[in-house]
Parts: C-alpha cells; sequence; structure tokens
C-alpha cells in the first residue's frame, strides 16, 4: 500500500465517523427538541460534504511530493471544479 | 419542504439499510433505489429527494473507499483521471436540475435506467480479463488479487476517450437524477474499456463520493437538503452497505449482473409511467 492510499483511507474513515456521529447525536436530539440539533445536523452534513474535498486535496499534495505533475495537475482541476460548484450553489441562493 | 417526524425519519433510515446493502452489492451507491422510493412512495418533491440520496451516496463511497483503500480493487490513478470528466458533468447537472420540470427528470430516470439494463444484460458473458499476469498493465492498468479464481487478475485500459465521456454523462446524471451514476460507468467500463467488473465497481464507488459532492452541494445551497431526513438515509445506508460489502464477497460477478438488470428494469417502467402520467 502506498503511502497516498493510506492516507486517503484514513481520511475517508475520519470524514465518515465524524460525520455519522454529528447527524446520529443531531437527529435523537432534534426528536428530543433538544437546543443544538440543527446546528449538529448542518455541522454533519457539512463534515460529510467536506471528506470527499479534504480526499481530494490530501490527492493533490501526495501527487504534488511524489512530483508527479501530471495526476497533481489533474486532481487540482477536480477541486477547482468542486469549488465551482459551491459557486454556483451560492448564485442560486441569492437568487431564491 | 416536508414536515420531520420520527416515524418518517423510521422510514427513510429502512429505505436506507435497504437501498444501502444492494448499492455495495452492486456497486451502483443505492441512490437508484433510492430515489423513487422518497420520490414516488413518499411524495418528496425530486430535488428533495435527489438531496437526499447523493448525501448518501458520499458516505457509501467514503465508508467502502476506506475500507477497500490499499487492497487494488481501487484504481485510484483511473479514478483521479476520470473524476475531472464526473465532476465536471455533476456541476452541469446540478445546475440543469435547478431548471428543470419535476416531469422531465422522471422521464429521463426511467429511460436511463433501461437502456443501462439493456447494455448490462447484453454484455453479461462478456468478462474481457487478461488472464496473464504478466502483461504490463501500463499506466492506468491494474492488478489485483481475485477472491473466487484464486488468481491475480491484470488489465489494460481501453478507450480512454470513451470512459471519459460515459464519466461525464455519468457525473450528469448524478446530481440531475440524485444516484452515484455508477450504474452508467461501471458497465462501459467493463464491457468496452477492459475492465473488470470487480475493479470498474470499486473505482466507481471510489469516485461518487467527489462527483455526488459537486451536486450535493448545489441542493445545500438551494435549501433543497433536509439535514434531519438526509441523517436518518445516511445512517441507513451506512448499516445496509456494511452488511451489503460483507455478502458481496462471495457473491458471483455474473448474478450481480442479473440482479443489477433485473432491478433496474422495474425500477425504469415504475418511474417513467410516473413521468408521463
Amino acid at each position: 500500500m502506498t503511502r497516498l492510499e493510506r492516507t486517503i483511507g484514513a481520511v475517508l474513515r475520519a470524514g465518515v465517523i465524524a460525520s455519522s456521529l454529528a447527524l446520529a447525536i443531531g437527529l435523537v436530539l432534534q426528536f428530543m427538541n433538544a437546543p443544538g440539533a440543527q446546528a449538529l445536523l448542518h455541522a454533519g452534513i457539512l463534515t460529510l460534504l467536506a471528506t470527499p474535498v479534504a480526499r481530494v486535496v490530501v490527492s493533490i499534495v501526495g501527487y504534488v511530493r511524489e512530483r508527479d505533475w501530471t495526476f497533481a495537475t489533474l486532481t487540482a482541476v477536480v477541486l477547482l471544479e468542486l469549488l465551482a460548484s459551491a459557486v454556483a450553489a451560492l448564485v442560486f441562493n441569492k437568487r431564491l | 419542504m416536508p414536515v420531520v417526524t420520527p416515524a418518517l425519519a423510521a422510514i427513510i433510515f429502512a429505505a436506507g439499510a435497504v437501498s444501502g446493502g444492494f448499492g455495495a452489492l452492486l456497486g451502483i451507491g443505492g441512490g437508484v433505489l433510492l430515489v423513487p422510493f422518497l420520490n414516488l412512495a413518499l411524495h418528496l418533491p425530486f430535488t428533495v429527494a435527489a438531496a437526499i440520496s447523493l448525501t448518501t451516496v458520499i458516505a457509501t463511497s467514503s465508508s467502502v473507499s476506506a475500507a477497500r483503500a490499499g487492497k487494488q480493487l481501487i484504481n485510484m490513478r483511473l479514478g483521479m483521471l476520470l473524476e475531472v470528466a464526473t465532476a465536471a458533468g455533476s456541476l452541469f447537472g446540478g445546475v440543469t436540475a435547478q431548471m428543470l420540470a419535476q416531469s422531465t427528470v422522471q422521464k429521463v430516470f426511467g429511460v436511463v435506467t433501461a437502456l443501462v439494463a439493456i447494455i448490462m444484460l447484453t454484455r453479461l458473458q462478456r468478462r474481457n480479463v487478461i488472464l496473464d499476469p504478466d502483461i504490463d498493465p501500463g499506466p492506468l492498468g491494474g492488478r489485483y488479487h481475485e477472491e473466487e479464481s484464486g488468481g491475480t487478475v491484470t488489465y489494460r485500459v481501453k478507450r480512454l476517450p470513451l470512459a471519459l465521456a460515459a464519466s461525464f454523462v455519468a457525473g450528469n446524471m448524478s446530481s440531475l437524477l440524485g444516484i452515484g451514476g455508477g450504474f452508467i460507468k461501471v458497465p462501459v467500463l467493463n464491457a468496452w474499456c477492459g475492465i473488470p467488473v470487480r475493479a470498474a465497481a470499486a473505482t466507481s464507488a471510489f469516485m461518487i463520493g467527489v462527483t455526488a459532492t459537486a451536486g450535493a452541494v448545489i441542493y445545500y445551497g438551494t435549501g433543497q437538503l433536509v439535514p434531519a431526513l438526509a441523517a436518518s438515509a445516511v445512517l441507513g445506508v451506512q448499516l445496509g452497505s456494511w452488511g451489503g460489502m460483507r455478502f458481496g464477497q462471495r457473491a458471483s460477478a455474473m448474478w450481480l449482473k442479473l440482479l443489477m438488470a433485473a432491478v433496474l428494469f422495474v425500477v425504469s417502467a415504475v418511474m417513467f409511467t410516473r413521468g408521463i402520467q
């Protein structure tokens, strides 16, 4: 297993555990009408959405470290596409 | 927006567990089952159903790929290359989804699932596996140990432009329809690009996290992603995909394809009928 594969595995696992915990606790709090439920649910969703983004970021770092410029560029393009969808979300949000 | 009751959350949790189980088994992310259920049975607006499903696709992709990372079944280089196309397609589809009528999207869903089921059935016997372990896999190919034959499978990637085109379409359908898009990529990668079905499914499952994120971010920004419902579905899917992955190690490739085709035909017919009503 390469170092990059190990890092990617760790990032994905951490993201899944953190988001699942936040979502599970948030959901329980929501049905107890406890304060902070919505904030925790949103935090869980955002962690979930951030996990693949973090995986792309560590891939870029990994490929730069390996001096694999082709794949560093390709993964950087993927990151830009993810940022573009966040921009699109903001545009739609303003319009609604 | 739907009212979130404990009963609704429980139903969505159960639906997530079932679709997550099948998703992990078939390498399709489960959305192709979850979206029709949320939209047709629970009467959630299509965009709300798609947004919930996309979050489960991300969760499945992350947890399945975390477990498989470093086991060679995922072709990470090929995955990251094809992600350039899936993410672009997903961005485009997410924007399109905000502009189309629900009935139009339902018809697209029906047509797409039927087409893929037909492709799957016509290619049932094709394996495209190069069993000579000494062959050079090339810069994008791969090599992995196969459980059922006990041998090492080595493959080269053929027709890369086709793989990229299929990935763009898959990404587009992903955010528009709320699915992973694996059910478009896996048959194409397997049938025409020389990639064994297990490697194609694992690589697709790895990619759909990034693909679905590009779409889900747009739904989140527009307020169509209901966190409590997404939470129920995500937790259900986590449970289901854990079970599906354990079983998937033992299921044969041909039965996986047959089961997948049968499921897709049913989903297609139901969704298309609703779209023209």
